[in-house]
């Protein structure tokens, strides 16, 4: 397989890009769902008995695990929602280029360059920092519907 | 000074004079009061035309009678011809054929009642030109169709209609199930209604939308069915505040997009007024709230209907206009002050079916009548 084709297909590549269907009724807060095609996290769920409104309704308030924003959905609590899978694997941090891509060492041994810093100004400052430090770094990937993120990065020692 | 009785004491002249007051002679000014004799029998016809003389609310009902009567009876050949009038106006047979535009006002749970039946009896023979009422008088009678209401009772505890899922209105109940059902009916209609918006730039307005409804129903026990058949405009500016509102933001989330436009519709509504000329308008109110206040205002717009009939229950001791009597809408020039306006006071549940029998109903046979009323004056 080339590197060519890797570029091309990097993004259905993830690994995590699926979802499955689950009855609105059954997501509590805390967990995932799709809400205008963005992978959420339910931050708020409420529900409406049946009544002049019609079926009983799930009210979900959820925020967008990539971009921080509010999204809001009102859906039949016997209706199907659509629940992301959300997928984390940490990485070694091995460079950041000049354009602000990170270069990460895989399980396999292989390098993984696609990743951009995160756009989150409090993890990219310890990022920046800890990595102009000299420390080594191990940083946490979120992966959901074909989209990854850098979301969290530990620290495990100085470079030798 | 002071008359002798038999045992020799005498009446002071002061209490004789007030107690025993001279009075004004009624007779030939004012009309007796009599009411149904029940030795004839029990004929309906004369037990509701001796309401006029019965007293009290019966004979407010009985002037109601009389006042919608005129407004069917009315003919602009009744009038002088006016002098600004072009000679279409002045030709013998359109004066002839040229009636009163009625404009007709309802609240909701009259058609959560059986007065819903009196009211499609009227728009489906075609003897009202303008219909105006509030969400719930839009979707109960939808609701119907699919599901029926049934009777229940006014001291129903809440908490445990709650628990059985039934909706109390009055002495009505609502089983939730009946807004299921209009939930699965209506959303793929609103999906529609915003695929044409897009694909066909529809701009929808709340009259447009029950048109829309009422030919989607197809039912002929629903009043909005015959009102789009008929061409009459239902106009409800509220039209989100019930269960259709409920329908508009569910649907929102959904599938985001769908614009109502009220503008549309007063334009419509007001000019349904303004441009009556040469035809006289009535007004026939049921309840208040809106449907009272967005007939009366329209009419402002044409210095006042000519005939005017409130059925409601509302009184007038808190300033509201629900409570206001025709002799306000007067002061505003909601209606003509030379009308010889009407207000019931009491629950249109009872004196509408009533008013109908000795009014419209009495006049179904000439329903050729109510289709030619359609004048120039629109």
């Amino acid at each position: 397989m080339s590197d060519d084709e890797h570029q091309f297909d990097h993004k259905a590549d993830a690994g995590a890009s699926k979802t499955y269907p689950q009855q609105a009724g059954t997501i509590r807060k805390n967990a995932y769902i799709v809400i205008k095609q963005r992978p959420c996290k339910v931050v708020e769920v409420s529900t409406s008995k049946t009544g002049k409104h019609g079926h009983a309704k799930c009210h979900f308030v959820g925020i967008d695990i990539f971009t921080g924003k509010k999204l809001e959905d009102i859906v039949p609590s016997s209706h199907n929602c659509d629940v992301p899978e959300v997928v984390r694997t940490d990485y070694q941090l091995i460079d950041i280029s000049e354009d602000g891509f990170v270069s990460l060492l895989t399980e396999s041994g292989d390098t993984k360059d696609d990743l951009r810093l995160p756009t989150d100004d409090q993890l990219l400052t310890q990022i920046k920092e800890g990595f102009g430090d000299g420390k080594d770094l191990v940083v946490t990937v979120m992966a959901a519907m074909g989209e990854e993120q850098i979301c969290a990065l530990k620290d495990i020692g100085p470079k030798n | 000074m002071s008359s002798v009785s038999s045992n020799g004491t005498s009446v002071p002249t002061i209490a004789r004079d007030n107690v025993l007051k001279q009075s004004e002679k009624l007779e030939g000014k004012a009309h007796g009061v009599r009411g149904y004799d029940f030795n004839q029998g029990v004929d309906y016809d004369a037990l509701l035309k001796a309401l006029s003389f019965t007293g009290f609310q019966a004979s407010h009902l009985g002037d109601a009678i009389d006042q919608v009567n005129e407004m069917i009876d009315w003919r602009l050949s009744n009038d002088p011809i006016d002098d600004e009038a072009d000679e279409e106006e002045r030709s013998e047979e359109f004066r002839r054929n040229c009636k009163c535009k009625i404009f007709l006002g309802y609240t909701s749970n009259l058609v959560s009642a059986g007065v819903r039946e009196t009211i499609r009896y009227l728009v489906e023979h075609k003897m009202v030109d303008v219909v105006v009422t509030t969400a719930g008088g839009v979707e109960e009678d939808l609701i119907k169709c699919l599901a029926p209401t049934f009777m229940g009772d006014f001291a129903l505890p809440g908490a445990p209609l709650r628990q059985k899922g039934l909706n109390r209105i009055g002495n009505l109940l609502v089983p939730n199930n009946n807004y299921c059902l209009f939930e699965d009916w209506v959303m793929p209609i609103l999906d529609q209604l915003l695929t044409e918006q897009r694909e066909q730039g529809v701009l929808w307005t709340p009259s447009k939308v029950i048109a829309r409804l009422g030919k989607e129903i197809n039912d002929p026990t629903s009043i909005y069915y015959w009102a789009q058949k008929n061409d009459i405009p239902v106009f409800c500016p509220g039209l989100t505040d019930g269960s259709l509102g409920d329908m508009l933001y569910f649907h929102s989330y959904k599938s985001p997009g769908l614009v109502i436009d009220i503008v549309q519709d007063i334009r419509a509504m007001n000019s349904e007024a303004v441009s009556a000329k040469p035809r006289k308008t009535g007004i026939i109110i049921l309840g208040g709230g809106l449907p009272k206040h967005h007939i009366c205002n329209a009419n402002m717009m044409r210095n006042g209907a000519d005939f005017a009939v409130f059925i409601n229950t509302a009184q007038e001791y808190d300033g509201s206009d629900s409570g206001a009597r025709p002799e306000e809408a007067i002061s505003w020039g909601k209606i003509k002050s030379t009308s010889k306006s009407v207000k019931v006071h009491c629950d249109a549940t009872i004196a509408f079916p009533l008013l109908v029998a000795q009014t419209f109903a009495k006049r179904q046979g000439a329903a050729k009548d109510f289709e030619n009323g359609r004048c120039k004056g629109g």
